[in-house]
C-alpha cells in the first residue's frame, strides 16, 4: 500500500486558521512532514498546541485553510466530502479521543458501524471482527454496551474498528490519555505489533512515556501549530 | 437494496437507543393525527351517509307549506303534475317524525304500500330476518336494526305507542338493513293505513309527493313547470339536497380542519425546536459516523428511515384512535360539532368510510411534514467538518 516512494503520510505546507482579524488564531501553521510506510511516529506537545486538530487535517476530518495531504501518494484535500469518507473508510483508520464510540451500542454494533454503508457485516466480517476481539483480548466484552467499557478497553475496541476496515494507515489521538501504567503498556503493546505488521501509524501524545520509548520510529514536536524538529 | 436495508435496520436501533425522544415526539405525532383523522373520519362518513341517503331520494319531492310549515297536501295534486312532460311517476308518500319523550328523539314512520309488487320486490332485497308488514292495518312493522337493537326488540315482540287520545299496538314482524346507517337507526316501515292512523294523516292526503323524472338533470324545469302548476309548494331538487349535503359537511369539516391546522403548524414548530433538532449527543454519534467513513448522504438516509419510523410509529396509533372513536365511541364532541348539536334519531353509528386513500394522505399530511423538519438540521450537522462534531466545536 506504500506509494511510490514509501511515504505514506505527507503534509505540504499544511495551516489552518480560525476566526479573522483580531479573533484569527492558527490551531496548525505551514507545517510539513512525511512518514514513511511501516512505520510508528508520535507528534508531542502540550496542551492547545494543535495535535489533535493536526490528525484532523491529515484524516480528510477538517478542511485546511492552505496546503495539502497526501495519503499513500495521493492528494485528499481538494477531493469531495463524499470521497473523503470513503478515504476515511478505507485508507485510514482514525482513533479519537472523544466519543470514538458511539454510546448505548454494544462493543459488537460499533466495530461493525463502518460497514453499514456498505450494506452492513457478511459472515467473513464476523469471523475477522471475532479474530481480532480474540486478540486483543476483547472477546468477551462484544455484547458489552459501550458504557460498561473502560477507557482502554474502549481504546482497544477504536483500533479494532479501524482495523476491521483494513485501513493501512492509523491515526491516533491521545491513545494513552486517562490510563494506567498497565493498560499503557498493553496499548503500546499492541500499537507496536501493527506497525510491525506493515501498517503506518502517527499518535499524538503529551504522554512522555509514549514519546520517549525506545520503539518509536519518529517524534515531531508541535509548539503553538508549528512544527519543531 | 442491502445498503438501505443496513441503514434501516441501523435506523431502528437509534429510534429504540433514543427511546425516551422517540416516544415523546410518537405521542405528539399520534394526538396531532388522531385529531385529524377524527375530523376526517367523521366528515366522510356522514357525507357518504348524506350521499347514499340523498341518491335513494325521489328527483323532486313536493311539499305544501302552510304558515311557512309542512302541510298535507292532497293526492288529488297528482293528476296534472303526471302529465308534465319528462314525468316517469307520481307517489304520495305516507311518512312523518314520531317524537318519544322518553327517549329524547324522533323515530321516522314511513307507510309503504305492501300489496304493490315493486315495492315488495324492493323491500325483500333490505329485509333481513322476518316478514313484511301486511297492508290490512294489523300493526305490523319492519324495523331497521340498529333501531330494534337500540330499543331491544325482536321479532314477534309488541310495543304500545300513544297515538292522539289513544294508544297503537305495534308489532315487530322483520328487520331490514340498509347501507345507510341514519335509516336503520331511524326508521320503522309499516303499512299505508297504518301509518295514516299512526301519524293521523286522513284518506286522500299524503306527507308530501314524490316525483321520478326520465331525465333527472332536467329536475330545474320540472321543477318551474310543478311551481306553475302549485305555487304554494315547496320543491326539493334531490341533486340540490346533495349538494347541500356536501356543502355543510365540507363547510364544518373544512372549519374543524383549518382549526386543526394551525395545531399542525404549532406541532411542527415545536418539533423543529425541541424534539428535531440535533443534540450534542447527536452531533457526536453524526461526528464518529463521519469520522469513520460515512458520507453525509448515509448519515441523512438513516436518520430520513428514523424519522419515518417515528412519524408512522406515531401517526398509525392515532389513525386507529380516531376509527375507534369515531366508528365505536360515536365521536363524542365532535359529532355534535359536524351534526350541529341536533338530536335527530336516537342511536346513530356510522358505518366506516374509510378508505386507503384517505389514510394515506393521513400519514403524508403528518409524516411528510415532520420528517422534512426534522432532516434540515440533521443535514446542517451532517455537512459539518466531522473534527467539529466530535469536539462540540460548532
Amino acid at each position: 500500500m506504500n506509494s511510490g516512494n514509501g511515504v505514506m503520510v505527507q503534509a505540504i505546507g499544511l495551516t489552518k486558521r480560525y476566526g479573522t482579524g483580531h479573533s484569527e488564531k492558527y490551531a496548525v501553521r505551514d507545517v510539513s512532514l512525511a512518514i514513511p510506510g511501516g512505520q510508528f511516529w508520535i507528534v508531542s506537545g502540550p496542551s492547545g498546541s494543535g495535535k489533535t486538530t493536526l490528525l484532523g487535517l491529515l484524516a480528510g476530518m477538517i478542511a485546511p485553510t492552505c496546503g495539502e495531504v497526501r495519503l499513500c501518494g495521493e492528494p485528499i484535500t481538494h477531493l469531495r466530502d463524499h470521497l473523503r469518507a470513503l478515504v476515511r473508510r478505507h485508507l485510514v483508520g482514525v482513533v479519537f479521543q472523544e466519543c470514538a464510540l458511539v454510546p448505548r451500542m454494544t462493543l459488537g454494533e460499533n466495530l461493525f458501524l463502518p460497514l453499514v454503508p456498505e450494506g452492513g457485516a457478511t459472515e467473513a466480517d464476523r469471523l475477522k471482527a471475532g479474530a481480532l476481539l480474540e486478540r486483543f483480548g476483547m472477546a468477551e466484552f462484544a455484547q458489552a454496551r459501550v458504557e460498561q467499557l473502560s477507557a482502554g478497553e474502549r481504546q482497544r475496541a477504536a483500533i479494532i474498528r479501524a482495523l476491521l476496515a483494513d485501513a493501512p494507515i492509523l491515526l491516533l489521538d491521545e491513545p494513552t490519555a486517562s490510563l494506567d501504567t498497565e493498560n499503557v503498556r498493553m496499548i503500546l503493546e499492541v500499537l507496536l505489533r501493527l506497525r510491525d505488521e506493515g501498517r503506518t501509524l502517527l499518535a499524538s501524545t503529551h504522554d512522555q512515556r509514549l514519546a520517549e520509548h525506545p520503539h518509536i520510529d519518529g517524534v515531531l514536536r508541535l509548539v503553538d501549530g508549528v512544527l519543531r524538529e | 437494496m442491502k445498503r438501505h436495508l443496513a441503514l434501516i435496520s441501523f435506523a431502528f436501533g437509534s429510534a429504540g437507543r433514543r427511546a425516551g425522544r422517540t416516544l415523546s415526539i410518537a405521542f405528539a405525532l399520534a394526538l396531532v393525527t388522531f385529531c385529524f383523522s377524527s375530523v376526517l373520519f367523521l366528515t366522510e362518513a356522514l357525507r357518504r351517509e348524506a350521499r347514499l341517503g340523498a341518491a335513494a331520494l325521489p328527483d323532486l319531492t313536493i311539499q305544501i307549506l302552510a304558515a311557512g310549515r309542512p302541510a298535507l297536501v292532497s293526492e288529488k295534486e297528482c293528476e296534472p303534475i303526471a302529465t308534465i312532460p319528462g314525468v316517469v311517476a307520481v307517489q304520495p308518500r305516507v311518512w312523518g317524525y314520531y317524537f318519544v319523550p322518553t327517549l329524547s328523539g324522533n323515530f321516522t314512520v314511513v307507510g309503504v304500500d305492501t300489496d304493490a309488487e315493486d315495492v315488495q320486490r324492493d323491500l325483500s332485497l333490505v329485509l333481513r330476518k322476518g316478514r313484511l308488514p301486511q297492508g290490512s292495518g294489523a300493526g305490523e312493522v319492519v324495523v331497521g336494526e340498529s333501531l330494534a337493537a337500540f330499543l331491544g326488540l325482536k321479532i314477534g315482540d309488541a310495543v304500545i305507542f300513544p297515538v292522539g287520545r289513544s294508544t297503537k299496538r305495534l308489532v315487530m314482524v322483520g328487520l331490514f338493513q340498509s347501507q345507510v346507517a341514519l335509516w336503520t337507526a331511524d326508521v320503522i316501515l309499516m303499512s299505508v293505513a297504518d301509518a295514516r292512523e299512526f301519524l293521523n294523516v286522513p284518506k286522500g292526503y299524503a306527507t308530501d309527493i314524490a316525483v321520478r323524472l326520465s331525465t333527472p338533470d332536467e329536475a330545474a324545469v320540472a321543477a318551474r313547470k310543478i311551481a306553475e302548476l302549485m305555487p304554494a309548494a315547496r320543491i326539493v331538487d334531490r341533486q340540490l339536497v346533495g349538494r347541500t349535503y356536501d356543502l355543510t359537511f365540507d363547510t364544518r369539516g373544512g372549519m374543524m380542519g383549518a382549526m386543526l391546522m394551525s395545531a399542525l403548524v404549532a406541532f411542527l414548530i415545536l418539533a423543529w425546536d425541541r424534539f428535531t433538532a440535533v443534540g450534542p449527543g447527536e452531533r457526536g454519534e453524526i461526528g464518529v459516523l463521519k469520522a469513520i467513513g460515512w458520507r453525509t448522504s448515509d448519515v441523512l438516509v438513516a436518520r430520513l428511515w428514523e424519522n419515518t419510523l417515528i412519524g408512522i410509529y406515531g401517526a398509525l396509533p392515532g389513525i386507529l384512535a380516531a376509527y375507534a372513536y369515531v366508528f365505536y365511541a360515536r365521536a363524542p364532541g365532535l359529532a355534535q360539532v359536524l351534526l350541529g348539536w341536533s338530536s335527530i334519531y336516537p342511536a346513530l353509528r356510522l358505518a366506516p368510510a374509510v378508505d386507503l386513500g384517505q389514510v394515506l394522505v393521513l400519514l403524508c399530511l403528518v409524516v411528510i411534514p415532520f420528517v422534512a423538519a426534522s432532516l434540515v438540521p440533521a443535514w446542517q450537522a451532517a455537512t459539518r467538518d466531522p473534527y467539529g462534531l466530535l469536539r462540540g466545536v460548532t
